[in-house]
């Protein structure tokens, strides 16, 4: 419904975008353009600004706003049309007599209206409506799609008044069908001709992915802009986040930065729901460890899961797809991403043909390349539900104990080229974070050597194209770890021989010193290949008197 | 860590030579410390100090060519001296059990005494 949405107050950071959509039935009068698609992420708002926008049309009343969302549409033909119809008599009703609770009231069968109409003196809609139901009463699928479809058109004809028409996750109108699914390909391009009227500019949402099959269709290229909804910056993220405290009568202790919040990179669902776990595990003042206890049992139990959990189900159809769908999901997260290739049904356990589906579905959905961490960390609980058999208590506590340690962490990141003497540069780097941690002075001599033994290992003996180290220092106060990767020949611990001193000194080999000093140096040196890199891992354990 | 551009310097002492590496002995440095030894062998000189007391930082190719220089002067019956070695140093020469291989001083002046009265 158009009309639940937030307060305008609590809206925030979109008005660039409001006010550019306010304007798009000038450019469409004038041929400039007016068709917008929205892009964003999951839960970035593109619903809610629709819904915005609507209520700001509603109220200027210079323009017909109409709203239709297909999240919730049944897809069979005469249902969606009989649906899409009546939802644009009541909306233009309820614009006309500016009562939005006609809007709302979908119980109310058209028969009702008609004296509402006649009494606005809409009698061209008293017509169209008589139209509509002949076509039903004749059971004539196609014009009854088309008579829906052509609703809002025709009003702004016969009122001389623009008509912007939302559709709300648009793409799932490529799956429109007759009588069984799949039966009629292509009836999404009967929205064409409304899309092209000079009256009519079209705000739609939708998957990027579905979307741009949809969008090959000719009748529906041209005029559609695409507008990328973003993030919200920091400050208002966390301004976000305090209103909706607020408003549920939550307060933050005293001092509490809300430094968290970053993790959900300003999407307004996710702060939302945050808000709302709050609420739920009945906190009444809010520390910055409760944001992370709350935040587990989002993504693990609460909305945010469920509202995952749903997206999910929309793409697999059965018990062994959907842990299929988790493993490759999981394996995606692990490897930075997903490559091609036979060793990917391995992973999903499932044939190559059905492996290929399940990842082409993830791919148009755009999950598999989501950059997201509130979905990675939700993927993680359910992975640890349902396929390591834990329960969603263990899953939660996982995660909390997870960023309970990361708030106690110190990240940093390099790159350095492989080139003279840029080990030194590493060298001083681990000096200066050393020192950050109270380190002592001739620890972290060693500790120097032993980074300058792994980077001219990588230097010398991968044979890297790229030719950089990537570095990452993680500090905690019990330990450092320090990772140290590079593309290039592959390279194991395995390979590395022990050869006596003694026996080295009489064949005459005077390298192949550098790992051993770097085992000698470190409490643990791990190796691993990931993808076309190997990463070396290096954890030296702090005890707090060195 | 200094971060000092590496140079060897030397001076002869009777029939012994001394060495000064200064900065980080890699390869390229160790290179000029091993040209810098082989000098001196070819002059007929089996005595080498080499005194550490500006190497601030080896690494493993560093101590490649050392080693290079301890074969080099094992061959011609020759002996060579460390001094002046930081703790880093040593206990990285420990580390990788290349002490016994050696002689270690704490000062050059040590090392000389030794090499001209064979007595430690």
């Amino acid at each position: 419904m158009p009309f639940n949405a937030i307060p305008a107050e609590d809206f925030l950071n979109r008005e660039p975008e409001l006010s550019y959509l306010k304007g798009l039935s000038k450019l469409k009068a004038n041929a400039l353009g007016g068709d917008v698609f929205l892009d964003g992420a999951r839960g970035m708002g593109k619903t809610e600004l629709l819904k915005q926008f609507y209520r700001i049309l509603f109220w200027e009343n210079n323009v017909v706003p109409f709203y239709y969302s297909f999240k919730t549409a049944n897809l069979k033909g005469t249902y969606f049309a009989q649906d899409y119809f009546t939802g644009f008599v009541r909306q233009y009703i309820s614009f006309v007599k500016k009562d939005p609770s006609l809007a709302s009231n979908v119980a109310e069968p058209l028969q009702r209206l008609m004296p509402a109409i006649s009494s606005l003196g809409l009698y061209w809609l008293i017509d169209c409506i008589e139209d509509f139901q002949g076509h039903v009463s004749k059971n004539d699928f196609y014009w009854q799609l088309v008579a829906a479809i052509s609703a809002p058109v025709m009003a702004a004809q016969k009122m001389g008044k623009s008509v912007i028409v939302m559709l709300d996750d648009f793409d799932a109108a490529a799956h429109l069908y007759e009588s069984s699914l799949g039966d009629a390909h292509g009836l999404i391009s009967l929205f064409g001709e409304s899309m092209r009227n000079r009256r009519c500019p079209h705000v739609i949402t939708g998957s990027a992915g579905a979307l741009e099959p949809v969008f090959t269709d000719h009748s529906l290229i041209g005029m559609t802009e695409r507008m990328r909804l973003g993030p919200l910056p920091e400050d208002l993220a966390m301004a976000l986040f305090r209103a909706h405290l607020t408003n549920l009568k939550i307060t933050c202790a005293p001092g509490v930065q809300l430094e968290f919040l970053d993790i959900l990179r300003g999407n307004p669902f996710y702060i939302k729901n945050l808000a709302k776990a709050a609420w739920k595990m009945q906190k009444n003042v809010i520390h910055e460890k409760d944001l992370i206890e709350c935040y587990s049992f989002e993504v693990s139990d609460g909305e945010t899961a469920f509202y995952w959990a749903s997206v999910f189900s929309r793409y697999v159809k059965n018990p062994a797809q959907r842990k299929a769908m988790l493993k490759l999901l999981m394996h995606a997260i692990e490897n930075g991403g997903i490559e091609e290739g036979k060793r990917l049904s391995l992973v999903s356990g499932l044939g190559e043909a059905e492996t290929e589906t399940l990842l082409g579905a993830l791919t148009t959905s755009g999950i598999i390349r989501a950059k997201d961490t509130v979905l990675h960390d939700f993927i993680h609980c359910l992975y640890m539900t349902e396929i390591e058999g834990g329960n969603a208590n263990d899953a939660r506590e996982k995660i909390e104990a997870k960023y309970i340690q990361e708030r106690e962490e110190s990240f940093f990141e390099m790159v350095i080229p492989m080139s003279s003497n840029a080990e030194l540069v590493v060298a001083k780097a681990v000096e200066q974070i050393g020192k950050n941690m109270n380190l002592d002075a001739e620890f972290l001599n060693y500790l120097q050597l032993a980074l300058i033994e792994v980077c001219i290992n990588a230097i010398e003996h991968s044979g890297s194209y790229e030719k950089k180290i990537f570095l990452k220092f993680i500090t905690r106060p019990d330990k450092l770890e320090i990772i140290v990767e590079n593309s290039g020949r592959p390279f194991s611990l395995e390979s590395l021989k022990e050869v006596p001193v003694e026996e080295k000194m009489r064949l005459g080999m005077k390298r192949g010193w550098g790992y051993k000093l770097v085992h000698k140096i470190m409490d643990s040196v791990k190796v691993e290949r990931v993808n076309d890199r190997t990463r070396v891992i290096l954890t030296k354990n702090i005890d707090n008197g060195s | 860590m200094k971060s000092v551009q590496f140079s060897v310097a030397s001076r002869r002492e009777g029939d012994a030579a001394i060495i000064y590496p200064k900065g980080y002995l890699n390869n390229l440095s160790g290179e000029n410390l091993v040209i810098e030894c082989g000098i001196y062998i070819g002059k007929g000189i089996t005595k080498i100090v080499v005194n550490f007391s500006e190497t601030d930082l080896i690494n493993s190719i560093g101590i490649s060519m050392l080693l290079q220089i301890i074969e080099d002067l094992r061959n011609i019956k020759g002996t060579i001296c460390c001094t002046n070695m930081s703790k880093l140093l040593r206990d990285t020469f420990e580390m990788l059990g290349l002490m016994q291989h050696m002689l270690v001083f704490p000062v050059e002046s040590d090392a000389l005494t030794y090499l001209k009265t064979g007595k430690l």
